[in-house]
This record gives C-alpha cells, sequence and structure tokens, in this order.
C-alpha cells in the first residue's frame, strides 16, 4: 500500500502546481493569455481609439498620450501611428494626427461594439459594474460586424450603454449628448446623473464608493475651486473636482421632482404599505422587466408581509399575488409610505 | 351546436360521458386546436387532465409545467387538441418555459386561447387576459378557483366581465370538475362561430407612444394587410421584441392571420418587411426612455379598472389568515430551519423505515423464488447454458434487482413529496433557502430544482427552465447531480446498514444509518452550494441576479389523488427508465464476466487493471468497475459490486459466474463484502463517491437537451467525478495516516 503521507505530499504538490498555471488573472496561463491576445492588430484599434476620444474630448493626441494610454513606449507609439497613417485611418498632420473618414468608422464600429457589449454585460449577466469596462476592452476587438449587430437585435438595439453614453448605429450616427460636468453645476440646482466615465479606473471606483450612481439625483449645494458639495437623500457631502469632472450632469427642469424620493420597498418593515413611486435607473434589461411583469408598476400599493428565515428574501404582497424578492431588488423600488388598510377579516 | 347552459348535473361525471370522451395522448388527428393559457399557478394543468382525462402532474408551486404538455379529447363529434402551456405573467417573455407560452399563442396559431384565470387574484391575472385578447379575439376566459375566492369573500360578476372583455367568460373549480362542461360549450362556441370574440376596447397610451403607434401602424396594415392586430404589432416592434421583428423578417407574421380554407397567404414582398422594421427603428429613437414602464403600467391600470367594475361586495382584499400564521412557522427566524430539516428527516426516515419490508418480500418473489422457476422453465426449453445464463442470470436478474430495490422506497418517496409540493411547502423552502444560494451565486429556485432532483436528476434538470437567468440556469443544471437521486438511496442505505449500523447496539442501528444516509444527503447539498459558489467565481463569473418567486397559498393536498397519480406518473415512469437500462448492463456484466481472453475472464481484467486506483482512493478495483458499468443507471451499483466480488473474491459460495448476487438478507451481503476486504473505510468512501461521481447516462443526455453545450455537458459530468475522486483520495489518506 502507498504510504499515505507520500500520497498526501504528492497531492499536495500537484494543487499547487495546478494552481500556478491556472490561477486566475495571475496564473501562468492568465499571463500568457493576456499576453498573447495583444496582437498587433488590437494595439492598432487601441490607438485608433485613442485618437478618436481625445479628438472628441477636443484634444490632441501626442505620442506622450498615447503612450500613457496603451503603457507603452514613446518609440512604439510613433510606430503605432506611422503604421496607422499607412493605413490610411488617420491624417498625420503638421501638428497632431487626426482621423481620417475610414479612421472615425472603424473608431465608432469599435465604440459602438465596446457599448453593447457593456450594455449586455449589464443587462443579461451578473457581472459586477466595475468589471464591464475591461470585459468591453477585450472584446471590442473580437466580434466582427454581424456579431454585433446580431447582439444589438438580441437586446434590443439599445441606445444607450450603462453608463449613459449614447451607442452609435451600424451608420456611425450618435446622437449629440449635452455635456456638463458636475464640476460646472451652478449651486442651487439639481442635477440627474447622466453619465459616469468609467475611466481612469480608480475614480470610477470612487464614485461608486461615494454612491454616486446613474440616474441618481444631486442637490449642488456649493462649489468652490477644491470641491463640490452635494446633497441626497438627507445626506450632504463632498466631490473633489478631479472626480466630479467625471460625471456628466442634466440640470433638471424646476417642474421635475427636486427632491428624488428616498425610501425603497427594502425600508418597509413587514406589515407596511408602500406605493411605488419608481423604479431606479440601476435596474435594467430582463430584470427591471421582470419587476414590471410582476405588476411593480407606477401607483402600484405593495405590503411587505414577511421575512424568510434567513430575513433575505422578503415576500410581499404585489396585485393579490406573495411574491418573495431579494433586498437588492426591492431597493430598486423606490416608495412612498401609505397608511395602511385596516384589516378586513374574512 | 348546441349550447350546454350550467345545468346542476354539470359537474357529473356520467352526465359528461354523454358529450365527451378523453382520447388521453393521442394527439395526431384534430379538428381544432384549444391553447391553455395563464398565469403561473392558477390550474391550468388541472384543467388540462379534467379535459384530456390524462394525469399531467399538477403541484402547488409556480413553474410546474416547464414544457408544454399536449393531449386531446372528442366533444360533440370533434377531435380537440389540447395544448398546456407553461405559466406566464404577461406575453414579453423572460425566461424559457414564458417563451414557450408566449410563441406558442403568437405563431402556434390555436383555434380558441382558454385563458384560466386565478378568481382569487382576478386583477393581476386580467393583464395577461388583456395582453392575448389584443392579439386574438378567439379567447374563452376560464375564472377557476372561484370556491377559494369566495370563501375570500370575492364574488365577481361574470356576465359584466363578458362584456369587459368581449369574450365568453366561465366559471367553475377545475379541481373537481365543476364548469369543464361550461367550458367546452364555449369553446365549441368560438370555434363554430357562433360565439365570436368582440373588439376590445384598447387601452390608450401616453401621447409620444401613441404618436409613434399612429405613425407604425398605417406601414404595417400596407404591407400585412392581413394582419387582424396591428396596433398590437406595433407596439410590439417599438418595444424591439425579437420574436416579432423575426417574425417580420421572415414573412411569417402575414401568415399568422387564419384563414380557414387553409390557403396560406402570399409573403409579404421584403423591401416592405425591411420597411416596417425600418420604421420602429427610427420611431424607437423618439420614444421616452422609459416606454417599456409606461406600456406595462397602463396595461396594469387597464386590468384594475376591469377589475374593479366586475368585482361584487366590499371585501376586496384576499384574506389569508391561515395562511399568513403557518407562514410565520414555516419561515420564522427560529424555527423555519429545524423545521425543514425534520420535515426532510422525517420523509426520509418514513422512506427507509417503510421500504425495508416491502423491498426483501419482492427480492424473495423475483430473485429467489423467481429466478430457479425460470431456471426450471429454461431447462425444460433444453436452452444452452450460455443462454440461460445470459438472460436469466444477466438480464432477469439485474431486472428483478432494479425492481425489488427501486419500487419500494420510490412508491413511498414520491407521493410524499408530492403531498409537500400540492399542499404548497416548496416554494417556503426555497424562500427559505435563497439568501444561501445568493451567496453562492445562484438563484433561490435552484432549491425546488434541486428537491425535484432528490426524485430524479433528469427530471431536477429539466425543472430548472423556471429559473429565469441563464447564468443562474447553468449552475443549477450542473450542480443538480448533487441531489441524491433514487438511484442512489438503495446504495446508501444498503452500505449504512451493514457497516455503520453495525457499529451501533443493535435497537439504534436503523436510526444511526438513517442519520448517516441523512448527512451525505446534507454533504450533497453543502457540496451542491459549494460548487455553485466556485463556479459563480470561476468560469461562470457574476452576481446574483433576478429572482422573484410567488409563494401560492396553502392548499388541502388531495391525498387519493396524489397516491394515484405519483404512483402512476413519476413512480413507473422512472422504473421503467431504470428498467430500460437495467436490460442491457446486465447483458454486459454477464457477458464481461463470461468471456475469457488469455486465460482470464475480462472482468477480472478489468478489475486487475483498476485495483490499484481504487486502494488509492480506499475502494477497490471491483467497485470501480461497478461504477463503470453502472454509468446507464446508479440503481445497480450494488448488485455489480456483489457479482464481481463473487467473482473475483476467493471462491465464495457456490453461484456460477456471472451470476448477479442476490440481495437476499443483509447479513448475508455483510459477510460476503467482509470476505472481500471491506473494511468501515471502503464503505465510507464507496457512499462518498456514489454522492460524488457523474451522473447517470439519462441525466448527462438531459444535460445536453438543456444546454444544447458540449463544454457544459462535459463539465457537469466530469467536475463531479474530480471531486469524488479528490474526497476520497484525501480521506483514505487521512484515516490511514491516522490510523498508522
Amino acid at each position: 500500500m502507498v504510504d499515505p503521507a507520500l500520497a498526501l505530499s504528492v497531492f499536495g504538490l500537484m494543487v499547487a502546481a495546478l494552481a500556478v498555471v491556472f490561477w486566475p488573472r495571475r496564473g501562468v496561463y492568465a499571463r500568457f493569455a493576456h499576453v498573447a491576445r495583444l496582437t498587433e492588430r488590437v494595439r492598432l484599434e487601441d490607438a485608433l481609439k485613442h485618437v478618436y476620444t481625445w479628438e472628441q474630448a477636443g484634444r490632441v493626441t501626442t505620442l506622450e498620450s498615447l503612450a500613457g494610454r496603451l503603457e507603452i513606449s514613446t518609440v512604439r507609439s510613433a510606430k503605432l501611428l506611422q503604421r496607422l497613417t499607412e493605413l490610411g485611418l488617420v491624417h498625420a498632420g503638421d501638428e497632431s494626427p487626426s482621423l481620417s473618414e475610414d479612421g472615425r468608422d472603424t473608431a465608432l464600429r469599435l465604440v459602438r461594439t465596446h457599448r453593447l457589449w457593456e450594455r449586455y454585460l449589464a443587462d443579461r449577466t451578473g457581472v459586477p459594474a466595475t468589471e464591464w469596462h475591461d470585459e468591453a476592452e477585450r472584446v471590442e476587438h473580437d466580434l466582427s460586424a454581424e456579431q454585433a449587430e446580431a447582439l444589438s437585435a438580441r437586446l434590443g438595439h439599445p441606445r444607450w450603454d450603462p453608463h449613459g453614453d449614447p451607442i452609435p448605429t451600424p451608420s456611425g450616427d450618435m446622437p449629440e449628448v449635452e455635456q456638463l460636468s458636475l464640476a460646472g453645476a451652478l449651486p442651487g440646482r439639481t442635477v440627474a446623473i447622466v453619465h459616469l466615465e468609467d475611466e481612469p479606473r480608480e475614480i470610477f471606483d470612487t464614485l461608486l464608493t461615494q454612491g454616486l450612481h446613474l440616474g441618481g439625483r444631486l442637490e449642488v449645494v456649493s462649489r468652490d475651486n477644491k470641491r463640490v458639495r452635494v446633497a441626497s437623500g438627507g445626506r450632504e457631502w463632498s466631490v473633489g473636482l478631479v472626480a466630479a469632472r467625471n460625471v456628466t450632469v442634466r440640470v433638471l427642469a424646476e417642474g421635475e421632482s427636486a427632491e428624488g424620493p428616498s425610501e425603497t420597498l427594502a425600508d418597509l418593515s413587514p406589515g407596511e404599505v408602500g406605493r411605488v413611486l419608481d423604479l431606479s435607473p440601476a435596474c435594467r434589461g430582463p430584470q427591471r422587466r421582470r419587476l414590471l411583469d410582476l405588476g411593480v408598476v407606477k401607483g402600484t400599493e405593495i405590503t411587505a408581509e414577511m421575512a424568510s428565515a434567513a430575513g433575505d428574501p422578503v415576500a410581499y404582497l404585489i396585485r393579490g399575488a406573495l411574491i418573495a424578492l431579494r433586498r437588492g431588488q426591492a431597493e430598486w423600488v423606490l416608495v412612498e409610505r401609505v397608511e395602511a388598510p385596516a384589516e378586513i377579516a374574512s | 351546436m348546441p349550447t350546454l347552459a350550467a345545468s346542476p348535473c354539470g359537474s357529473c361525471a356520467q352526465h359528461r360521458a354523454q358529450s365527451l370522451v378523453k382520447l388521453g395522448l393521442s394527439p395526431d388527428k384534430w379538428d381544432y386546436l384549444v391553447a391553455l393559457a395563464g398565469n403561473p399557478n392558477v390550474g391550468k394543468s388541472t384543467v388540462f387532465n379534467a379535459l384530456t382525462g390524462l394525469r399531467q402532474h399538477t403541484g402547488n408551486w409556480p413553474g410546474k409545467t416547464v414544457v408544454r404538455a399536449e393531449g386531446a379529447f372528442e366533444h360533440d363529434g370533434s377531435r380537440v387538441k389540447v395544448v398546456d402551456l407553461p405559466g406566464t405573467y404577461s406575453l414579453q417573455a423572460g425566461s424559457v418555459d414564458e417563451e414557450v407560452a408566449r410563441d406558442f399563442v403568437l405563431f402556434g396559431r390555436p383555434d380558441v386561447t382558454v385563458v384560466v384565470v386565478d378568481a382569487t387574484r382576478l386583477e393581476r391575472n386580467l393583464n395577461l387576459v388583456l395582453q392575448i385578447r389584443e392579439i386574438t379575439d378567439r379567447v374563452v376566459v376560464f375564472l377557476n378557483l372561484i370556491d377559494e375566492a369566495r370563501r375570500h369573500g370575492i364574488a365577481i360578476d361574470v356576465k359584466k366581465l363578458e362584456k369587459e372583455l368581449g369574450v365568453p367568460v366561465v366559471q367553475g373549480i377545475a379541481r373537481e370538475g365543476v364548469g369543464i362542461d361550461e367550458l367546452l360549450a364555449a369553446v365549441h362556441g368560438v370555434v363554430t362561430g357562433t360565439r365570436s370574440g368582440q373588439q376590445l376596447r384598447v387601452a390608450r397610451h401616453v401621447p409620444k407612444v401613441e404618436q409613434a403607434i399612429t405613425d407604425l401602424v398605417p406601414v404595417i396594415e400596407q404591407v400585412f394587410p392581413e394582419v387582424p392586430n396591428p396596433r398590437w404589432v406595433a407596439l410590439r416592434l417599438l418595444n424591439a421584441d425579437e420574436a416579432v421583428q423575426e417574425a417580420v423578417r421572415t414573412g411569417e407574421l402575414g401568415q399568422l392571420s387564419r384563414d380557414d380554407t387553409g390557403d396560406t397567404v402570399d409573403l409579404a414582398p421584403e423591401a416592405g418587411r425591411e420597411r416596417v422594421l425600418d420604421a420602429a427603428m427610427h420611431l424607437r429613437w423618439d420614444l421616452p426612455p422609459d416606454f417599456h414602464d409606461v406600456v406595462t403600467q397602463r396595461a396594469y391600470e387597464a386590468a384594475e379598472e376591469v377589475a374593479a367594475r366586475v368585482q361584487m361586495g366590499g371585501l376586496k382584499k384576499a384574506g389569508f389568515a391561515f395562511d399568513r400564521k403557518l407562514d410565520a412557522w414555516l419561515t420564522s427566524r427560529v424555527l423555519g430551519f429545524p423545521l425543514m430539516l425534520l420535515i426532510l428527516a422525517a420523509v426520509f426516515w418514513i422512506t427507509i423505515e417503510g421500504a425495508n419490508v416491502p423491498s426483501s418480500m419482492l427480492a424473495n418473489l423475483l430473485v429467489e423464488n423467481g429466478r430457479p422457476w425460470l431456471h426450471g422453465i429454461a431447462a425444460a426449453l433444453s436452452l444452452p447454458w450460455w443462454l440461460d445464463g445470459f438472460l436469466i442470470d444477466g438480464v432477469y436478474l439485474a431486472t428483478a434487482w432494479v425492481i425489488a430495490v427501486m419500487l419500494p422506497p420510490m412508491a413511498i418517496f414520491f407521493p410524499l413529496f408530492t403531498l409537500l409540493e400540492d399542499f404548497g411547502y416548496l416554494p417556503r423552502v426555497a424562500f427559505n433557502l435563497d439568501s444561501m444560494f445568493q451567496k453562492a451565486g445562484a438563484h433561490g429556485k435552484q432549491a425546488l430544482t434541486m428537491c425535484m432532483g432528490f426524485g430524479c436528476n433528469a427530471a431536477g434538470v429539466v425543472a430548472t427552465r423556471v429559473i429565469d437567468s441563464p447564468r443562474e440556469r447553468l449552475i443549477a443544471i450542473i450542480t443538480n447531480n448533487f441531489s441524491l437521486c433514487n438511484g442512489r438511496w438503495p446504495t446508501q442505505i444498503l452500505i449504512a446498514t451493514i457497516f455503520i449500523g453495525a457499529l451501533a447496539p443493535s435497537q439504534f442501528g436503523g436510526l444511526v444509518s438513517a442519520s448517516a444516509v441523512v448527512s451525505i444527503a446534507l454533504l450533497g447539498i453543502v457540496m451542491m452550494f459549494l460548487s455553485s459558489w466556485i463556479l459563480s467565481r470561476t468560469v461562470l463569473r457574476g452576481e446574483a441576479t433576478s429572482f422573484s418567486l410567488e409563494l401560492p397559498p396553502y392548499r388541502p393536498p388531495r391525498v387519493l389523488q396524489t397516491l394515484y397519480t405519483s404512483v402512476i406518473d413519476r413512480t413507473l415512469i422512472v422504473l421503467w427508465r431504470a428498467v430500460i437500462f437495467a436490460i442491457p448492463a446486465g447483458a454486459v456484466i454477464w457477458l464481461i464476466s463470461n468471456i475469457s481472453v488469455v486465460g482470464l475472464t475480462l472482468a477480472h481484467h478489468a478489475v486487475g487493471w483498476l485495483e490499484p486506483g481504487g486502494l488509492l482512493l480506499g475502494m477497490n478495483g471491483v467497485i470501480l468497475l461497478a461504477y463503470v458499468v453502472a454509468i446507464p443507471a446508479n440503481e445497480i451499483v450494488i448488485p455489480t459490486i456483489l457479482m464481481l466480488t463473487v467473482l473475483t473474491g476467493t471462491g465464495t459460495g457456490g453461484e456460477g459466474a456471472g451470476v448477479m448476487f442476490e440481495f437476499g438478507s443483509v447479513d448475508v451481503t455483510g459477510n460476503l463484502l467482509r470476505d472481500g476486504g471491506w473494511t468501515l473505510l471502503t464503505a465510507v468512501n464507496l457512499m462518498l463517491f456514489s454522492l460524488l461521481h457523474n451522473p447517470c447516462s439519462t441525466t448527462i443526455y438531459t444535460i445536453y437537451r438543456e444546454t444544447r453545450s458540449t463544454k457544459w455537458t462535459t463539465v457537469a459530468t466530469l467536475m463531479p467525478v474530480a471531486m469524488g475522486v479528490t474526497v476520497c483520495f484525501l480521506v483514505t489518506q487521512v484515516w490511514r495516516l491516522l490510523a498508522a
């Protein structure tokens, strides 16, 4: 019989070896795959996108900016620009490179695929928000135009990505969006967040942790040259100017409800009744449809009936049916409390 | 056509027998096609059974019917085909089962769609009725559960509802057969045109939406002049409904309009079809962003208005005082989980205890007496030894053993399980367990499919269709195998009785072995959570997403009917499957132990090959070979092991080679295994490996059919084997290390 101590040691070594090879992200295999996918084409497409985004932002692409974006040397970025020019995608101007007609089309196709994929991840998968961008950065190079079309059809031809950016149509049209950053909003106005810039990643993460989310409403309290002070749902806090520049907002008209409703279904204790005011914009795609289908629409009165043995989910009486919802879902449903009707004996 | 007015003897079966001939499952030819639609858990399957005389399984949890069931009956000389559709809240299809329902109403072209409505939740149900009414006028509404409604103080003005909806409305109690005649008459009336539906007053939408519809409708009417519901099509196209877009793209939409001559309408020109899609896409850009919300809200408001007009009496709110009281116990923080475990343990205990006696009676009848009797006949016919051995010692014995071991536990387990299901307890289990599933990144309804898996993994895999998000559904499919299925219970019970129960004083033996089996089942649940967690963090990455679970009201279970349907449907079907797989397996076992190559039988060779691996895992070559042979059906593992042990052992017993050893008495079996070198460690590992190994071939095939993916089928097949090998290896080595 094999010595058990020996057998266990061999087993341990095998597990360790497998872990070294297959560990997600840091394993040998993952690293190899990462390098393998950075082909010349991917680099070129990334460079093209950089030129496009900087052009959109009214900034001038330089070798340094490109090198910084792609994490390569300026020598390599010069080579990349050279190659783009040869392909007729970029006009090498005296001052700065600019996109040709072809270049713009290609860039828009990449942007379209990128945003469609983000939309897909947000709507149809449970991939967390912080990972959408990175995933889409990979996939945008892999999908063909036909595949992107099929995806778009499957998603019901969405118009916006989950960050609030418009998705260009196949012909490259894109609605102009009024751009106003939170940093530029005047104190005293109420704004709705229409876009959260997902790059750089650190700032995006900060924004998320500060509780800023797409569709959220903020009252701009004051502004100085370092930070913007905002209030929402009875809470007041400051956002640094750098971060605020990455938040695009729409100023709400006087008529639109100034103070967004802050109570959600999850705030109701068993026995309490709430009337649905709205569904949070964070609730998207099939999840939103499912809630609507269940009868969670504006004006529906919902009674919290009972919590499960573990406290979550909670069962709600929605239009005559007892339906269990998870806390995360209940938090999407904005409600105002109503007096519970006197119980009618049956 | 005679219209059958409601008559006092309407619910009497004899009365109905005059006009209704139930044809069961013979829906080859039919004069007209009836679809049964409705919200989940309103009793569609019950209505289906009442009509067709079939015993489509019914249960008190939403999503019971995941595939459409078909049946037929004859009424007044016409053959009617009935299709029972999965329940759906709306026609905007979300999960697979809902799509089945929606597509059938849309594209299956039923002559009549019967919408079954739960009278206690009229408003919610009317939402679907109105949506179906927008598509077609050929609708009959069956107001089910009026007895429950009455109990809750709800009364509905049927005449008024008919007027509101513009289609016939029939009230009844499907499970008692009340109202089925009137339903048939109404269906017949709609088919023959004597009771046709009237145009429905359409719900108006907000101006922007109305504008878009008004713009789109002329385009549709121009391209598809035959379409009866251009307004509805316009709304669906604006909503980017994939199925409807596809129907426009292929021109199928033009053919949906019924023409009784059976001619197909000419396809609309392709350019026109593209024009419709283009127009819809352009209009979509100008719609308000919350367009879908607004439309759904409007639909519910319309349902609310209708409901308010037809509900009589002051008691609008249904009271469920008893339900709430029971729920307070069953879902309470303190008692919820202990009660659940208690109920689970009770079901297993009753199964184990109750199955003992009939099992040995069957074994006695089929094996001890049946086999010599058959041998006698074979001798009388002077069959050659190999044919006699192949047929009786191979094929017959395998089958007999499977019946003896499987029938009694199944005949007890399934009815008990069905009673719980009927009562409405299962959704509460899912409700209680959901937070754990959520942490594992899975769907709470996986609790339901897991419970189904305790009966049969293949059934559990099919049941995952109720899970509406694809990622979670895949997790549920892959991990279903960790529910200890019926085919594996006997193995667990037998081995636990011989090796673990024997450790305790005899009066506690039964209890100890029962708890050993329950521990293995619980370990399976733990493994299920663990592997769900691992999957949702690696290959199936993502967070727990959409979840909604309807908790139906408790309903008193119908004991006799449950016994009948669960024995006939579930038990016999599963048993039949096992028998089909046992026959070839028995043949294979007999062959490999009787065909010799280089002086040794094939079985000897294989056991020799597998022995070192088996020892490393604390088992032996025989057990591993048995698992290979038993891939078609888990239930034949034990007989195979016994036979191979006899064969390759040191010459115990007088049986000929290739005889599946009979399970006459537990003691004999135990002695045989101990002679074969088995220890407590072997037993523990066998129990672990029985839990953690590949699914049976039926389940593997079902997984492939449900996922349509070789990759995921492979994962689902190999992952449990890898886990089983690892667990057995670690247990064995650590055990030996400690013992040394």
